[in-house]
Protein backbone atom coordinates (compact mmCIF):
# COMPACT_ATOMS: atom_id res chain seq x y z
CA UNK A 1 0.00 0.00 0.00
CA UNK A 2 1.43 3.64 -1.19
CA UNK A 3 0.50 7.04 -0.24
CA UNK A 4 0.75 10.55 -1.63
CA UNK A 5 0.15 13.75 -0.55
CA UNK A 6 -1.66 15.95 -3.01
CA UNK A 7 -2.66 19.15 -3.49
CA UNK A 8 -5.80 20.47 -5.82
CA UNK A 9 -4.88 23.28 -8.00
CA UNK A 10 -7.96 24.23 -9.71
CA UNK A 11 -10.18 26.86 -9.03
CA UNK A 12 -13.44 24.48 -9.04
CA UNK A 13 -11.82 22.09 -6.82
CA UNK A 14 -13.27 18.48 -6.54
CA UNK A 15 -16.84 19.30 -8.12
CA UNK A 16 -18.64 17.03 -10.47
CA UNK A 17 -16.89 17.21 -13.46
CA UNK A 18 -13.76 16.77 -11.86
CA UNK A 19 -14.55 13.87 -10.02
CA UNK A 20 -16.12 12.28 -13.10
CA UNK A 21 -12.44 12.33 -15.00
CA UNK A 22 -11.00 11.46 -11.34
CA UNK A 23 -13.54 8.53 -11.05
CA UNK A 24 -13.07 6.91 -14.86
CA UNK A 25 -9.67 7.34 -14.16
CA UNK A 26 -9.25 5.27 -10.98
CA UNK A 27 -11.33 2.65 -12.42
CA UNK A 28 -8.82 2.12 -15.00
CA UNK A 29 -6.81 0.68 -12.40
CA UNK A 30 -7.21 -2.51 -10.54
CA UNK A 31 -6.05 -0.89 -7.38
CA UNK A 32 -7.98 -0.31 -4.51
CA UNK A 33 -7.73 3.41 -4.62
CA UNK A 34 -8.76 5.75 -2.03
CA UNK A 35 -8.93 9.89 -1.46
CA UNK A 36 -8.72 10.77 2.90
CA UNK A 37 -9.81 14.43 3.63
CA UNK A 38 -10.12 15.50 7.07
CA UNK A 39 -11.46 12.34 8.61
CA UNK A 40 -13.29 10.96 5.58
CA UNK A 41 -12.04 8.03 3.20
CA UNK A 42 -14.05 7.45 0.13
CA UNK A 43 -12.94 5.23 -2.55
CA UNK A 44 -11.87 6.96 -5.49
CA UNK A 45 -13.81 5.10 -8.00
CA UNK A 46 -17.15 6.26 -6.67
CA UNK A 47 -17.87 9.69 -8.35
CA UNK A 48 -20.80 10.39 -5.45
CA UNK A 49 -17.89 9.27 -3.13
CA UNK A 50 -15.38 11.83 -4.66
CA UNK A 51 -18.28 14.71 -4.16
CA UNK A 52 -19.14 14.09 -0.52
CA UNK A 53 -15.49 15.28 0.28
CA UNK A 54 -16.62 19.10 -0.90
CA UNK A 55 -12.46 19.47 -1.10
CA UNK A 56 -12.03 22.65 -2.84
CA UNK A 57 -8.93 24.48 -4.34
CA UNK A 58 -5.74 25.10 -1.85
CA UNK A 59 -6.61 21.61 0.26
CA UNK A 60 -4.57 18.94 0.70
CA UNK A 61 -6.08 15.32 0.40
CA UNK A 62 -4.16 11.96 0.58
CA UNK A 63 -4.16 9.62 -2.03
CA UNK A 64 -3.90 6.24 -0.88
CA UNK A 65 -3.59 2.83 -3.52
CA UNK A 66 -2.98 -0.71 -2.46
CA UNK A 67 -2.44 -3.58 -5.50
CA UNK A 68 -0.25 -4.82 -8.21
CA UNK A 69 -0.97 -1.19 -10.11
CA UNK A 70 -0.65 1.06 -7.30
CA UNK A 71 2.50 2.83 -8.54
CA UNK A 72 1.14 3.87 -11.98
CA UNK A 73 -2.28 4.48 -10.28
CA UNK A 74 -1.06 6.71 -7.52
CA UNK A 75 1.08 8.39 -10.86
CA UNK A 76 -2.12 9.19 -13.32
CA UNK A 77 -4.61 10.20 -10.38
CA UNK A 78 -1.62 12.92 -9.07
CA UNK A 79 -0.72 14.25 -12.67
CA UNK A 80 -4.43 14.56 -13.18
CA UNK A 81 -4.69 16.36 -10.12
CA UNK A 82 -1.29 18.53 -11.35
CA UNK A 83 -2.96 19.43 -14.62
CA UNK A 84 -5.68 21.03 -12.72
CA UNK A 85 -8.52 17.91 -14.30
CA UNK A 86 -7.44 19.86 -17.64
CA UNK A 87 -9.75 22.47 -17.06
CA UNK A 88 -7.55 25.53 -17.02
CA UNK A 89 -4.65 26.67 -19.04
CA UNK B 1 -22.55 -4.27 -25.12
CA UNK B 2 -24.92 -2.81 -22.65
CA UNK B 3 -27.57 -0.84 -23.88
CA UNK B 4 -29.66 2.10 -22.43
CA UNK B 5 -33.02 3.98 -22.78
CA UNK B 6 -34.59 6.37 -20.55
CA UNK B 7 -38.29 6.82 -20.67
CA UNK B 8 -39.65 9.89 -18.80
CA UNK B 9 -42.25 11.93 -18.02
CA UNK B 10 -41.94 14.71 -20.65
CA UNK B 11 -38.70 15.60 -21.39
CA UNK B 12 -37.41 14.79 -17.71
CA UNK B 13 -35.11 11.97 -19.11
CA UNK B 14 -33.59 14.52 -22.21
CA UNK B 15 -32.66 17.04 -19.55
CA UNK B 16 -31.19 13.91 -17.32
CA UNK B 17 -29.28 12.55 -20.49
CA UNK B 18 -27.78 16.33 -21.11
CA UNK B 19 -26.74 16.70 -18.06
CA UNK B 20 -25.20 13.67 -17.25
CA UNK B 21 -23.57 14.11 -20.78
CA UNK B 22 -22.23 17.92 -19.93
CA UNK B 23 -20.41 16.19 -16.38
CA UNK B 24 -18.77 13.36 -18.56
CA UNK B 25 -18.03 15.57 -20.98
CA UNK B 26 -19.25 13.24 -23.61
CA UNK B 27 -21.97 12.25 -26.08
CA UNK B 28 -23.96 9.88 -24.02
CA UNK B 29 -25.09 6.47 -25.65
CA UNK B 30 -28.60 6.22 -24.48
CA UNK B 31 -32.56 6.42 -26.42
CA UNK B 32 -34.27 8.65 -25.13
CA UNK B 33 -38.23 7.91 -24.90
CA UNK B 34 -40.68 11.18 -23.67
CA UNK B 35 -43.83 9.90 -22.14
CA UNK B 36 -46.29 11.15 -24.64
CA UNK B 37 -49.38 13.08 -22.21
CA UNK B 38 -52.13 12.80 -24.64
CA UNK B 39 -51.81 9.62 -25.89
CA UNK B 40 -52.79 6.07 -24.20
CA UNK B 41 -49.00 5.16 -24.51
CA UNK B 42 -48.95 3.12 -27.49
CA UNK B 43 -45.97 4.99 -28.82
CA UNK B 44 -43.90 4.25 -26.06
CA UNK B 45 -44.35 0.70 -25.84
CA UNK B 46 -43.83 0.65 -29.82
CA UNK B 47 -40.54 3.04 -29.74
CA UNK B 48 -39.17 0.34 -26.70
CA UNK B 49 -40.28 -2.67 -28.63
CA UNK B 50 -38.33 -1.53 -31.68
CA UNK B 51 -35.45 -0.22 -29.44
CA UNK B 52 -35.32 -3.89 -27.71
CA UNK B 53 -35.81 -5.36 -31.51
CA UNK B 54 -32.82 -3.91 -32.49
CA UNK B 55 -30.72 -5.31 -29.77
CA UNK B 56 -31.66 -8.35 -29.86
CA UNK B 57 -28.76 -10.33 -28.20
CA UNK B 58 -27.83 -7.39 -26.04
CA UNK B 59 -28.32 -6.74 -22.50
CA UNK B 60 -30.83 -3.45 -21.94
CA UNK B 61 -31.24 -1.08 -19.37
CA UNK B 62 -34.17 0.69 -18.91
CA UNK B 63 -34.44 3.60 -16.64
CA UNK B 64 -37.55 5.24 -15.82
CA UNK B 65 -38.62 8.65 -13.70
CA UNK B 66 -40.84 6.97 -11.49
CA UNK B 67 -41.74 3.59 -9.84
CA UNK B 68 -45.44 3.09 -10.23
CA UNK B 69 -45.62 5.74 -13.40
CA UNK B 70 -46.96 5.32 -17.30
CA UNK B 71 -43.26 4.90 -18.29
CA UNK B 72 -42.20 2.65 -15.25
CA UNK B 73 -45.25 0.53 -15.83
CA UNK B 74 -45.25 0.02 -19.34
CA UNK B 75 -41.44 -1.18 -19.56
CA UNK B 76 -41.93 -3.70 -16.54
CA UNK B 77 -43.16 -6.17 -19.21
CA UNK B 78 -40.13 -6.18 -20.83
CA UNK B 79 -38.46 -7.21 -17.90
CA UNK B 80 -36.18 -10.45 -18.59
CA UNK B 81 -32.98 -12.27 -18.41
CA UNK B 82 -31.67 -9.49 -20.61
CA UNK B 83 -33.85 -6.57 -19.71
CA UNK B 84 -33.57 -4.78 -16.48
CA UNK B 85 -35.63 -1.86 -15.40
CA UNK B 86 -34.38 1.14 -12.93
CA UNK B 87 -37.15 3.02 -11.79
CA UNK B 88 -36.75 6.12 -9.91
CA UNK B 89 -32.91 7.41 -12.00
CA UNK B 90 -31.35 10.02 -10.97
CA UNK B 91 -28.62 12.04 -11.59
CA UNK B 92 -26.04 9.91 -9.15
CA UNK B 93 -27.57 6.84 -10.80
CA UNK B 94 -27.12 7.64 -14.56
CA UNK B 95 -23.28 9.18 -14.38
CA UNK B 96 -22.49 5.93 -12.22
CA UNK B 97 -23.77 3.80 -15.27
CA UNK B 98 -21.95 5.99 -17.87
CA UNK B 99 -18.74 6.95 -15.80
CA UNK B 100 -17.28 4.17 -14.05
CA UNK B 101 -18.44 1.01 -15.15
CA UNK B 102 -17.41 -1.54 -17.83
CA UNK B 103 -19.74 -1.25 -20.50
CA UNK B 104 -18.77 -5.34 -21.17
CA UNK B 105 -18.99 -6.21 -17.44
CA UNK B 106 -21.63 -8.45 -15.24
CA UNK B 107 -24.79 -7.17 -15.90
CA UNK B 108 -26.41 -8.10 -12.79
CA UNK B 109 -23.47 -5.86 -10.71
CA UNK B 110 -23.86 -3.18 -12.92
CA UNK B 111 -27.38 -2.66 -12.14
CA UNK B 112 -26.95 -3.42 -8.58
CA UNK B 113 -24.44 -0.88 -8.16
CA UNK B 114 -26.24 1.68 -10.41
CA UNK B 115 -29.17 1.07 -8.03
CA UNK B 116 -26.69 1.76 -5.16
CA UNK B 117 -25.49 4.82 -6.23
CA UNK B 118 -28.79 6.61 -6.91
CA UNK B 119 -29.93 6.02 -4.02
CA UNK B 120 -27.37 7.27 -2.10
CA UNK B 121 -27.16 10.28 -3.54
CA UNK B 122 -30.28 11.05 -1.87
CA UNK B 123 -29.64 13.01 1.69
CA UNK B 124 -30.94 15.20 3.92
CA UNK B 125 -28.62 17.76 3.92
CA UNK B 126 -28.78 19.09 8.01
CA UNK B 127 -28.82 14.92 8.78
CA UNK B 128 -25.54 14.52 6.83
CA UNK B 129 -24.00 17.01 8.33
CA UNK B 130 -24.85 15.87 11.56
CA UNK B 131 -23.29 12.83 11.15
CA UNK B 132 -20.16 14.54 9.67
CA UNK B 133 -20.17 16.53 12.97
Amino acid sequence: MIEKKQQIFNKLGLHARAAAKLSHLANMFSADIYLIYNEDKVNAKSLLGILTLAASVGNEITLQAAGEDEQEALKAIGDLFDRKFDEES
Amino acid sequence: MIKSVIITHGNLGRELVQVAGKILEQKLDIEIIAFDWQGDGSAMISALEKFIARHQGQKVVIFTDMFGGSPSNISTRFVGPDVEVISGINLPGLLKFFCCEEPNGNFRQLVKKVEQEAREGINIISEYLGDKK
